[in-house]
């Protein structure tokens, strides 16, 4: 007997396990629109599940691990009950060969409308059915991007604007995963922008592996990201609705002064930026193949001090990347109270399986990586820890996200998405805005007391 | 259903031509179709029907009618092997040329270059210099002997410094770095290096501390 993959007439459920990335996540919410269209639900027990999904992430070696185990699990399930896989995200060509042994169902997120017709198909031999060949057709991400998400959140969402990556940094893989740059149509993000804003989404992130190279693959046809930041703060200004748009993660090589000057013209444009240095090193961003030097992220942040003096700024590094020696990794040092960061994601380096690095050996040993990352942890500290406390007595917008770990309080982000707890247990300001006093700051947080619960409009930054 | 789209940023080409420079070197000629690039970027190419690609820096000039790449074979590689078995006629996967490593035009008249590469990382000083014969330029090229100095002819005489560690049969005996401590550095010049990061490293140090600002050195490494 067949069984009726479509879901609709058998009550079937699906479970989805999203690995890696924001891109990832983003990518899950359209496959999750897809799999309930067919009549599926979720459900977050995998033995229940009659359809399980993995988005990998094959540009880290854990996550791909985490694959691997499960889907022989689940290959084990089989012997016992009816039960199809499938896989889809970031998949190195190497993962991908071996996953065509092992899951049911092997796509791109791009081949995401033709998920549809293969599940329908299983079991029939068609060349839609099969889950790879090499013959199948190529689909436009484009296709990809005009399904609507079925977004995880009821007021912070993200939008995906771009896909793949030029730079071949050397510890990457993710233009051997996602391929080359291709740009989303301004029209659609700004319907999708327009859309979630009137569903009084408060926090809307513009994503991309390299969201500022936005429009630069459509060679003149397409609106450059600055432009396209100024569309959507012109919006923001007709829209008589409160909310912040940030994106993630721009390169500096592409950080032109437009996009930091159209930042600061609109309010709705958050006074947040990402800015990933990587290394504070020459040398070592040569060997990264970071296709800029200190001297040019110098003149960039220069210019976010200049035109966005309130804007805070977030930063990636990785330490102990292959031959980085202690001179250099003192040069990061230096880099990280010389840009004073707010936030700091740091990563201990370790070879990411197809990129170039992976190549070349991994000698800085583990405890050097780890002694490096302390201390730069240690020289982020203080730097936050100085900033923070500049915020107590001050009056911040905040935007209510969670209950705290600390029991009555709820916990929010100001703008420039720096941690503040409240005093308050009325859960309805979740996904709201309010003005909080700070009275305290800790190393990575601080905290206020609650002074105004304000109404979804557009009120003047205080 | 879906209707199925051509991959915009990929064509197939047939191989026009296979030019075997030594035992492991070659350059690949293959149809550009519209392609356009800048000196100094890069493609991937694959071969239709297997998975994987390689990136490899564009070999020919940006005016070119067909497109080139020179490749090494590397005996345990997966790729490089592959199209080391590839006859004219034959067809290739070309991913839409991308990359930063590329000369700012505005210096084209003003400026004296120095490109400085390790083995086949001469190909995007190649397409530079073909693409723009009047540039102010001289090469220093790294190879172990001097049947690694791929088609020198091409350059201007006098331009191309082969630096052989292994035979002094080439212009210069030593590594290119050797070269550089022992002739004298010009500071105003802009300089490219391609290659091995061990390369780019040494002679990176050497050119910052005769006084090279470092916003007049760009390299780009193998990847």
């Amino acid at each position: 007997m067949r069984l009726d993959y479509s879901g609709k007439k058998n009550g079937m459920k699906y479970h989805i396990i999203t690995l890696g990335c924001q891109m990832n996540s983003s990518d899950s919410e359209r496959v999750q629109t897809v799999i309930e269209s067919l009549g599926f639900s979720a459900t977050d027990n995998e033995n229940d599940a009659d359809l399980i999904g993995i988005i990998a992430c094959s540009v880290r070696q854990k996550a791909i691990d985490k694959v691997y185990s499960r889907v022989y699990k689940w290959n084990k399930w089989k012997n016992k009950r009816n039960l199809l896989t499938f896989v889809s995200g970031c998949i190195l060509p190497a993962d991908k060969e071996k996953f065509l042994k092992l899951f049911d169902f092997v796509f791109h997120t791009n081949e995401l409308n033709l998920f549809p017709e293969m599940l329908k198909n299983y079991g029939i031999v068609t060349p839609l059915h099969v889950q790879e060949t090499k013959a199948r057709p190529h689909v436009d991400i484009d296709l990809f991007w005009l399904i609507k998400p079925n977004y995880q959140n009821k007021f912070e969402a993200y939008i995906p604007i771009q896909n793949g990556c030029d730079k071949f940094c050397t510890y990457c893989a993710v233009p051997y995963t996602r391929g080359r740059e291709v740009s989303r149509s301004s029209d659609d993000i700004l319907k999708e922008l327009e859309r979630l804003v009137n569903l009084n989404y408060k926090s809307i992130t513009l994503l991309g592996q390299n969201v500022n190279s936005y429009g630069l693959d459509k060679k003149g046809s397409e609106i450059s990201f600055a432009q396209l930041l100024a569309q959507i703060g012109e919006f923001g200004f007709k829209s008589g609705k409160e909310f912040w748009v940030y994106f993630t993660s721009p390169h500096p090589r592409d950080m032109g002064e437009d996009v930091i000057q159209t930042i600061a013209k609109y309010k709705h444009l958050g006074k947040q930026i990402h800015l990933p240095v990587q290394s504070g090193d020459d040398k070592v961003l040569i060997r990264m193949n970071r296709q800029h030097g200190m001297s040019e992220y110098r003149k960039i942040v220069d210019s976010i001090r200049k035109h966005l003096p309130d804007a805070t700024l977030f930063t990636d590094i990785i330490v102990g990347f292959t031959g980085e020696t202690e001179e250099q990794f003192e040069n990061t040092r230096k880099a990280m109270h010389e840009f004073r960061y707010n936030m700091a994601y740091i990563a201990m380096y370790s070879p990411r399986p197809g990129a170039a690095s992976s190549r070349w050996d991994d000698d800085i040993p583990l405890d050097i990586k780890k002694e490096r990352f302390h201390a730069l942890s240690e020289d982020l500290r203080l730097e936050t820890s100085a900033y923070n406390k500049t915020m107590i007595g001050k009056i911040y917008r905040l935007l209510v996200r969670d209950t705290d770990r600390k029991m009555g309080y709820l916990s929010g982000q100001t703008e420039g998405k720096i941690t503040v707890r409240f005093k308050s247990d009325d859960l309805a300001l979740i996904g709201q805005f309010v003005n909080v006093k700070i009275t305290s700051a800790a190393d990575f947080s601080v905290q206020g007391d609650l002074i105004q619960v304000l109404e979804t409009k557009v009120v003047e930054n205080v | 259903m879906i209707k199925p789209s051509v991959e915009k940023n990929v064509r197939i080409s047939n191989l026009i031509d296979i030019r075997k420079l030594t035992n492991s070197a070659f350059v690949l000629r293959f149809e550009k179709h519209d392609l356009s690039f800048t000196a100094g970027q890069h493609i991937a190419l694959g071969i239709p029907d297997i998975i994987d690609t390689r990136e490899y820096s564009i070999y020919s000039a940006e005016n070119d009618e067909a497109m080139e790449v020179l490749i090494k074979e590397v005996e345990e590689g997966f790729m490089s092997p592959k199209f080391g078995k590839l006859v004219v006629g034959q067809k290739v996967k070309v991913m839409k040329p991308v990359g930063y490593f590329t000369i700012n035009k505005d210096y084209l008249q003003s400026k004296r270059f120095v490109f400085i590469a390790s083995g086949t990382g001469i190909a995007p000083f190649h397409s530079i210099i073909k693409s723009y014969p009047d540039i102010n330029y001289s090469i220093l090229h790294g190879i172990r002997t001097s049947e690694e100095a791929y088609e020198r002819n091409e350059y201007t005489a006098g331009k191309y410094i082969a630096c052989t560690s292994r035979d002094k049969n080439g212009d210069f005996h030593g590594r290119v770095t050797d070269y550089l401590q022992q002739n004298s550095i010009d500071t105003q010049a802009i300089y490219y290096l391609c290659g091995n990061y061990e390369m780019i490293d040494e002679a990176y140090g050497i050119l910052e501390k005769a006084g090279v600002k470092p916003e007049n050195l760009k390299a780009e490494v193998y990847f």
